[in-house]
């Protein structure tokens, strides 16, 4: 019976054992791998249930002249100008609190930043303006904002 | 021919100061290595550094019992990423199912993984447990590692069927039903165990999460703590049992006359029984390479087993639980089955005595069987009389699980499946 | 440092391993190859070749692939659809096949806030086509034939007088008429003989319901049903609204504009409140209020719809009560009172009725007609029944019976049917007990409209 206790010195592995040393190993780093990235795709989501980043905002004859309004669930105001419609984040740039209207601009009442209605930072700890985003209109002629696309201020949907 | 370049990289890593900090023992040269890797390793001391070549035998032991471990962590592991997506309520359940299945990357293959290892694993926890009896393991000094693993039997059954309730489907909605009236009808405490496992009278939101608890902490943990206390009680009772072994392993060690053949940690000193290294020693080899190596291949071929099957059968899912429209008939999960057409003969004998007197029989059993003989090798001829017995128990036991799973039909009638119309969704 | 057994287990290492490694890698490849993934490349495609300027090609080759999905929690429901069904709100693509074409968009049913499921069935959160459209084994709800389409608006709007869905109207019209509801309840009201008929619609399948009043014994063995005669369009409107009979309560936001205004609902809001107890309408009701006969003239629709809101807005100190109309049943009423002067519509409130005319509503009403027959005049099979093998008719009822004993066997009812012939099963149609059911003031009339069956010039007796 071969002595299995006995393990020949290094120098005297056959160039066959050299080879299934390697590929064993191989195969089993490949195994480990691909499970990893597996499971890395398994756990990143493919869709979200929040609401979603690109939302249509209803007709424009929905929205007065004049009017800014707030839309609660996407965190954002709705400004309108005669036939100028725009859409900016209602997302303090601070530490990410809901900003209030106030009179003229916007307020935040987390830790007191103020904007201006062009989104500028008047006052407060804030430090970038709040966001400008992309309004376009759908193919169904509703207003399509766009949260994905961050735009100048003075760019604006004309109808 | 020189040392292969994967080798040398692993070596080269080994002998730096990160790698001398994390593996005290590197890949084992020596003999002395190939023992001090098993001894000092936290993954590997539980097995110990030699192990008798018997133990090693395919043919004897099958593997059983690895492959339920195994299969109790892919379990784990399957059961942990699926907890990403699943929520425990009767509003989400169904609906996170239907997500997995078609929202999720490889959502359905790890979800028919979880499920079909949960299958194998009460078979195979069943057929390690026939293996253990079958070859007499069971027997002095290894009597309560067999209680432990009726315990960890009943702990899968148990596992398997608080965890048939998440889909919340109608197929585990009213399996569920079924499995906790049966369990009703023990007399006195069964009405209060029913409504300890069902937070109420009814299988609901309630009985969800309570299920859902007890199915992904409560049960895994005890089974786990009794898994390391029977893997312990393994190697403390002499490793697998195998023929000729009176003599050999069964030795009380005294603590005043330490032998002199020793050269491992206290751990090896204390008292109990323990292999006896350097008796016979062509009939040892070190666990490492021989013991580990075949275990990580098991390993592997249980995990592409699993795949498999997870990759090209999909684990059924029903209409959402409706309590207003049960099944006919309403069965309860397969392993259960049996249970199920006993307690259609006799619901008191057949679902309480019946299966009591079994239990307490298997735990009961090597307490009752003194004597020595025929341990270690399969179905020898001092054990006919027992092997007989309990063969015929199993037949018994899985001729009733086929009736109950094949051969009964609306109202439980006898219906063969071959004549069984084919299934039209009722009324539409 | 190998030996022969170790290096054979280093064989065993590679071939797992690389079992391992394909299996995971075959099952990644299986699960990213999904069909919605070629439909979206097609459109794609369209898109592009569409493309007329520089901009609008280059907006088309960042079009994403991804599942799109429209999340309503209020219904609990995800719909995803739009993953495969990507121009439906795009009325370019008007006259495109499926799953391309353009879906006419129905101003007051946004997509967004509706999806797509809660008009056409089929399973939302499936992303296969074959899942989607829900014909697969334990799914309750395959998607409605489009013929039928407008069952669905019967989830969340009364049925009477929907001006956009005439082919409901109709079905309730077949529904009401047939006096089915004398042996079926719908909506608490009707006979006990058959099953409720609240939720048939969620799992009855059109062919079921259609083969259902052909022929019931053939879908349901044992079945004391008689089978209808249908003509073929009677037949479609009573299954559609069958199915529209789902039991599904519509959540908060979608319960809102239940009743769609129009006269007839008004009319049945007028008779459900009781107005009648406080106004007058052509000489008789009540006087603690002003008479409402041409109210229409004196009062703006506004001023009204923002009465029935809230009387004491428009009419401070007014003892009128808050009634909590919605916005629907404001305007429906509204419009009711302000055609209260055109096409007689006065006429067919019951204040207004005679008590024989009053007593054949009772009789349509509760589904008398289902085994008596229309207008009393029988004919309805009832195997092994005594009389003639027919549930009785209702002609002479006046020779046979006195007032009070007529109103006693319709409160009570009938239990034991006399059997032609014993030995064959008993006729397994019999006289519910309406008491409790049918109102005392709807006895009396039921029972004049009964005696006014005689046909005139008959000598009394026989």
């Amino acid at each position: 019976m071969p002595d299995t206790n006995h393990f020949p010195a290094e120098s005297e592995v056959s160039r066959r054992g050299f080879l299934e040393l390697t590929f064993g190993w191989l195969a089993g780093i490949f195994a480990v791998c691909a499970s990893a990235v597996g499971t890395v795709r398994f756990l990143v989501p493919n869709v979200l249930f929040e609401p979603s980043l690109l939302f249509k905002a209803g007709k424009a004859t929905d929205y007065p002249d004049g009017s800014v309004t707030f839309m609660e669930e996407e965190r954002v105001f709705l400004v309108r100008q005669g036939n100028t419609f725009r859409c900016l984040s209602a997302i303090c740039t601070h530490l990410g609190c809901t900003v209030d209207r106030a009179d003229h601009g916007y307020h935040c009442p987390c830790h007191g930043s103020v904007f201006d209605d062009q989104g500028n930072v008047k006052s407060g700890p804030a430090p970038r303006p709040l966001e400008w985003f992309l309004v376009t209109l759908s193919k169904d002629s509703r207003l399509l904002v766009d949260k994905n696309q961050r735009v100048n201020p003075d760019k604006y949907l004309v109808l | 021919m020189k040392a292969p370049p994967l080798k040398k990289i692993w070596q080269w890593f080994e002998r730096t100061r990160v790698g001398r900090s994390i593996f005290r023992v590197g890949l084992p040269q020596s003999n002395l290595e190939r023992a001090q890797a098993m001894v000092s390793s936290f993954l590997l001391h539980i097995q110990p550094a030699k192990v008798n070549r018997h133990s090693l035998r395919a043919s004897y032991s099958f593997g059983l019992g690895l492959i339920s471990l195994y299969l109790f962590l892919i379990l784990i592991v399957t059961g942990v990423l699926l907890m990403f997506y699943y929520v425990p309520s009767t509003e989400q359940a169904y609906n996170n199912m239907k997500d997995l299945q078609f929202v999720v990357s490889v959502g359905l293959v790890m979800r028919n993984m979880h499920r079909w290892a949960a299958h194998l694993m009460v078979i195979f926890v069943l057929l390690h447990m026939c293996r253990v009896f079958y070859t007499g393991a069971y027997k002095r000094p290894r009597e309560f590692n067999w209680v432990l693993g009726v315990g960890l039997f009943l702990l899968t059954l148990s596992l398997s069927f608080t965890g048939y309730l998440l889909p919340w489907d109608q197929l585990a909605f009213w399996a569920i039903t079924v499995g906790t009236n049966i369990a009703a009808y023990a007399p006195y405490i069964g009405p209060k165990l029913k409504y300890l496992m069902l937070g109420g009278n009814v299988v609901g939101q309630e009985a969800l999460i309570r299920f859902y608890a007890l199915h992904v902490i409560v049960l895994p943990a005890v089974a786990g703590f009794m898994i390391a206390v029977h893997l312990w009680r393994v190697r403390k009772d002499g490793g697998l049992s195998r023929p000729d072994e009176p003599g050999d392993t069964i030795q009380q060690i005294e603590l005043g006359k330490l032998p002199t053949n020793k050269t491992y940690g206290l751990m090896e000193l204390a008292r109990g029984m323990t292999p006896q290294v350097g008796r016979n020693p062509a009939d040892e080899v070190f666990a490492w390479p021989h013991l580990v190596f075949r275990e990580l291949l098991l390993f592997l071929l249980v995990v592409a087993m699993v795949l498999f099957l997870g990759i090209f059968w999909n684990a059924p899912l029903e209409q959402l639980a409706n309590p207003v429209h049960p099944p006919n008939p309403a069965k309860a999960p397969w392993y259960f089955l049996g249970l199920q057409e006993l307690v259609s003969y006799s619901a008191f004998w057949g679902g309480v005595v019946v299966p009591g007197v079994l239990v307490m029989a298997l735990l009961v059993l090597p307490y009752m069987d003194r004597d020595r003989k025929g341990v270690g090798r399969w179905f020898p001829r001092e054990r006919v009389v027992a092997n007989t017995i309990f063969t015929v128990c199993l037949v018994i036991a899985i001729v009733l699980t086929t009736i109950g799973s094949l051969f009964r039909g609306p109202n439980w009638s006898w219906q063969e499946p071959w004549k069984r119309p084919p299934t039209v969704t009722e009324g539409r | 440092m190998t030996d022969g057994s170790v290096r054979k287990l280093y064989v065993w290492f590679t071939v797992l391993g690389l079992l391992v490694g394909s299996l995971v890698v075959l099952g990644y490849f299986r699960d990213e190859n999904r069909d919605w993934k070629d439909y979206q490349h097609k459109f794609i495609q369209e898109e592009i070749r569409r493309a007329s300027t520089a901009q609008q090609r280059a907006l088309a080759e960042r079009i994403p692939l991804q599942i799109r999905q429209i999340l309503l929690p209020d219904l609990n429901r995800v719909d995803r659809c739009t993953t495969c069904h990507l121009a439906v709100d795009d009325p370019s693509y008007g006259g495109y096949p499926n799953p391309l074409a353009y879906h006419p968009l129905h101003e007051q049913h946004p997509f967004e806030r509706f999806g797509c499921t809660v008009c056409h069935r089929g399973q939302g959160r499936a992303t296969t086509s074959v899942d989607a459209h829900g014909n697969v084994p334990h799914w309750d709800e395959p998607m409605l034939p489009v013929r039928y389409i407008q069952a669905s608006c019967g989830k969340c709007h009364e049925a009477a007088d929907n001006p956009a869905a005439p082919e409901l109207v109709r079905g309730q019209q077949v529904f009401e008429n047939s006096g089915c509801r004398g042996c079926h309840k719908l909506s608490g009201i009707g006979g006990v003989i058959g099953p409720e008929l609240d939720k048939v619609g969620a799992h009855r399948s059109p062919d079921w319901l259609t083969k259902h009043f052909l022929a019931p014994a053939s879908v349901t063995p044992g079945s004391a049903m008689p089978p209808q005669k249908f003509a073929e369009q009677d037949l479609e409107s009573i299954t559609l609204f069958m199915l529209s009979q789902t039991g599904e309560t519509a959540p908060g936001y979608y319960a809102s504009m239940r009743v769609i205004p129009s006269v007839g609902q008004g009319q049945r809001l007028f008779q459900q409140k009781g107005c009648i107890g406080c106004h007058s309408v052509a000489g008789k009701g009540g006087t603690v209020g002003p008479a409402l006969d041409d109210v229409g003239l004196r009062r703006s629709t506004e001023w009204m719809v923002q009465h029935f809101r809230e009387p004491q807005a428009v009419s401070p100190g007014t003892v009128m009560p808050q009634f909590s109309f919605t916005e629907g049943e404001a305007r429906a009423l509204t419009d009711f009172l302000v055609h209260l002067r055109e096409q007689n519509v006065a006429s067919n409130l019951p204040s207004l009725m005679s008590p024989v005319e009053r007593g054949r509503e009772v009789y349509r009403k509760y589904g008398c007609a289902g085994c008596h027959g229309a207008d009393g005049k029988g004919g309805v099979p009832n195997p092994n029944a005594k009389t003639a093998e027919l549930v009785p008719d209702l002609i002479r009822v006046a020779e046979g019976y006195t007032n009070d004993e007529l109103r006693d066997r319709i409160l009570k009812g009938q239990r034991e049917i006399t059997a032609l012939d014993p030995k064959r099963p008993l006729p397994p149609l019999y006289m519910p007990g309406w008491g409790g059911v049918i109102r005392d003031a709807e006895i009396d009339d039921l029972v004049a409209y009964l005696i006014s069956l005689k046909p005139a010039g008959e000598e009394p007796g026989f």
